[in-house]
C-alpha cells in the first residue's frame, strides 16, 4: 500500500491540474478575503454596505468560506482519476494490481490529503489577511483550531470519495464532471427544501463549524439551524455511502 | 502449470464463454500456450482476441469457462497472477503529462517495486536518451516501447501483448521483434503476441493459436501448420503419367502448372511409386503453404 500510494503521490504532483487548481483556490479565496477583510478598511466609501469583519470571529468566517468550496476534492478526484478511466490507463493499472479495493483506498487517501492540505493553506492564508486586517483583538483557541481543521478533511474525504463515486458510476471524465458540477449546484438548491437540507451534503458540510444562523434569510441557506455534531455524523454517512459506491462501481464493473 | 499432451502450458483456456448481449464474443474457447515459447495468438478482427487476454488478466469476467495462468486460477488467485505477468492490452496505458521514467516510477510501485530496473530495462528497449521526455511528445513506436519496458518491470515469466507491433515503423518492428524473441531465446519466457499481421507472426512465433468467431481454429507448432496438411509438391517430366500412376497406387493428386500436389508426408513412398513407373522427380519436397492460406481457410467459416 505505501509503494501504491506513492505512485498516487507522483501522478499528482506530476500533472499541472491539481497546482492549476490550488492557483483558482487561491484566486477565489484571496478575492474574499480582500472584499470582506481588507476592502472595507481600505476603502470605506466604496464599500458601502460591508462592515470591517472583526477577531476573533473573522478566523471563523475565513475557515467558514474556505471549507464551503467544496468542488475543490470533488473536482480534484474526478479529473485525476477520470482522466485514467477515460483511456485505457485504468484497465492498464489493474494488470499491475488486481486489488481494486486497494486502489480506491489509495486515491482516497492521497486525494483527501492533497485536497485537505490546499484548503488548510487556503484556511491559514485568509486567516493570515484577518489577522492583519481585520478589526479588533482576539484569537481562536486551540480546541476551535483543530476542530475547523478536523472539520476540514472530513469535508475532502466526504467530497473526494463522491468525485471517486461519480468517476466509477460514469466511467468517463466528461459525463463524471458534469454530474459533479450538476451536484454541486443542484444538492445546494435542493438543501434549501428543508426535508432534504437536513440530510445534505452541502448543508451539513456548511453547518460542520457551527450551526448557520437560522435567522440569516428565514433560515433558507443550507445547513441551517444544522447542529455541528449532527452535521459530522451526516457528512460521515455521505463519505461512507460515497466510499461504497466508489467500491462498487470501480470493483464490480469490468474497466 | 497445467499440463497439456506432456507439454507444460503457462497458459490454460477451458470452454471460455462471453457474450455482449446477443454478439458472442468467445464461443467456449480452450486452448493452451506452451511456456517457454513465443506465441502468436491470431485471429481475424473480431476474433475474440482481446477479450480473450482480458479474461485472462481479470479485465473480463466471462460467462462461464475457466482459465489457468501459470499454473494459477484466475478467477481465484488473479492478485498472484498479475504479479508474474506483463502486459499490454489495448493501446498502452501511459500517462502522456508524464515523462516515460515518471510512467515507469508509477507502474514500478503499482507493482509494489522500486526504481531499481528502471534504466535497464529503458536501456533494453532502446529508450535511454528519451527517457526524461514528456510521453506526450513520443511517438507511437517509443509508446509501445516504453509499454513494454513498464510490462517487464515485474520480470514476469508471461508476457501478453496485444497488438504490440501494430502502428510501429519498420525499424520499430524490428527491434521490437528483436527483444521479443531476445526475451524468448535467451531469458525463457513466455511471450503471446496477438495479431492480424499474419507476416509479422510468421517471422517471430513458433507456436500458433488461431481463433475465429470466438472459438479455436487451430494450436500447433508453426511449421505444423504450414507444413502443407500432409502435402508433398512434385515437379517430374511427364506429369500426367505421374499422376495417373500415383492415382492408382491411392494418393489423391491435383496438378497445377505442370506441378502435382500429392496428397501424402511420405516422399519416399512418393519417390517409390513413381521409380517403380520409371519417372524420376526432379524435385520433391513438402507443399509449405503461406501462412496467409491456411489462415483463411482457417477463419473463413
Amino acid at each position: 500500500m505505501k509503494l501504491l500510494i506513492q505512485a498516487e503521490l507522483v501522478k499528482l504532483f506530476r500533472r499541472k491540474a491539481y497546482l492549476l487548481m490550488v492557483v483558482i483556490l487561491a484566486g477565489l479565496v484571496g478575492m474574499t478575503a480582500f472584499f470582506v477583510v481588507l476592502f472595507p478598511r481600505i476603502a470605506p466609501d466604496l464599500a458601502e454596505g460591508l462592515s470591517p469583519i472583526s477577531k476573533p470571529d473573522g478566523y471563523l468566517f475565513g475557515a467558514q468560506q474556505v471549507i464551503g468550496q467544496t468542488w475543490f476534492p470533488l473536482i480534484l478526484a474526478v479529473m485525476m482519476l477520470g482522466t485514467e478511466m477515460s483511456g485505457t490507463f485504468w484497465a492498464t493499472t489493474l494488470t499491475r494490481e488486481a486489488r481494486r479495493l486497494r486502489h480506491v483506498t489509495a486515491r482516497l487517501l492521497v486525494l483527501s490529503a492533497a485536497s485537505w492540505a490546499a484548503i488548510a493553506a487556503a484556511i491559514i492564508g485568509f486567516s493570515v489577511v484577518v489577522a492583519v486586517g481585520a478589526v479588533g483583538e482576539g484569537v481562536l483557541s486551540g480546541t476551535q483550531w483543530v476542530r475547523i481543521f478536523g472539520s476540514a478533511l472530513l469535508i475532502q474525504v466526504a467530497w473526494v470519495a463522491l468525485g471517486l463515486g461519480l468517476v466509477g458510476l460514469f466511467r468517463s471524465i466528461g459525463p463524471a464532471i458534469g454530474a459533479a458540477l450538476a451536484f454541486s449546484f443542484g444538492e445546494a438548491l435542493l438543501g434549501l427544501w428543508r426535508p432534504y437540507g437536513n440530510v445534505s451534503l452541502t448543508g451539513n458540510s456548511s453547518a460542520l463549524l457551527g450551526a448557520v444562523d437560522p435567522d440569516v434569510f428565514g433560515g433558507m441557506l443550507p445547513g441551517a439551524g444544522i447542529p455541528a455534531e449532527r452535521a459530522a455524523v451526516v457528512v460521515g454517512m455521505w463519505a461512507v455511502a460515497a466510499l461504497a459506491l466508489a467500491w462498487w462501481t470501480l470493483a464490480r464493473r469490468d474497466p | 502449470m497445467g499440463e497439456g499432451g506432456g507439454v507444460t502450458a503457462a497458459v490454460v483456456a477451458r470452454d471460455l464463454r462471453k457474450t455482449y448481449g446477443k454478439t458472442v464474443a468467445l464461443d467456449d474457447l480452450s486452448f493452451e500456450i506452451p511456456a517457454g515459447s513465443l506465441t502468436g495468438f491470431l485471429g481475424p478482427n473480431g476474433a475474440g482476441k482481446t477479450t480473450t487476454f482480458r479474461a485472462l488478466l481479470g479485465l473480463t469476467r466471462v460467462d462461464a469457462g475457466h482459465a489457468e495462468v501459470l499454473g494459477m486460477a484466475v478467477d481465484s488467485e488473479l492478485a498472484r497472477i498479475v504479479k508474474k505477468v506483463g502486459a499490454i492490452v489495448d493501446e498502452p496505458g501511459l500517462l502522456r503529462p508524464l515523462t516515460g521514467r515518471q510512467n515507469l516510477v508509477v507502474a514500478a510501485h503499482t507493482l509494489g517495486f522500486g526504481h531499481e530496473r528502471i534504466d535497464e530495462l529503458a536501456e533494453f528497449v532502446e529508450l535511454t536518451d528519451d527517457l526524461d521526455r514528456l510521453v506526450a511528445g513520443y511517438s507511437k513506436g517509443m509508446r509501445q516501447r516504453l509499454a513494454l519496458a513498464a510490462a517487464l518491470l515485474g520480470s514476469p515469466e508471461l508476457l501478453l501483448l496485444d497488438e504490440p507491433l501494430d502502428g510501429l515503423d519498420p525499424a520499430g518492428q524490428q527491434t521490437f521483434k528483436r527483444r521479443l524473441r531476445q526475451l524468448v531465446d535467451e531469458e525463457g519466457r513466455t511471450v503471446v503476441i496477438s495479431s492480424h499481421n499474419l507476416n509479422d507472426v510468421q517471422a517471430l512465433a513458433d507456436h500458433i493459436v488461431v481463433v475465429a468467431k470466438g472459438s479455436l481454429r487451430f494450436q500447433g507448432r508453426l511449421s505444423e501448420l504450414l507444413d502443407g496438411g500432409g502435402a508433398m509438391r512434385v515437379t517430374v517430366e511427364q506429369p500426367e503419367t505421374a499422376a495417373e500412376q500415383l492415382r492408382s497406387a491411392g494418393f489423391t493428386v491435383s496438378e497445377s502448372d505442370g506441378v502435382l500436389l500429392v496428397s501424402t508426408d511420405d516422399g519416399r513412398l512418393v519417390s517409390k511409386t513413381l521409380a517403380e513407373a520409371g519417372l524420376y522427380p526432379s524435385a520433391l519436397v513438402p507443399a509449405a503453404q503461406s501462412l496467409e492460406t491456411v489462415f483463411l481457410e482457417l477463419t473463413s467459416t
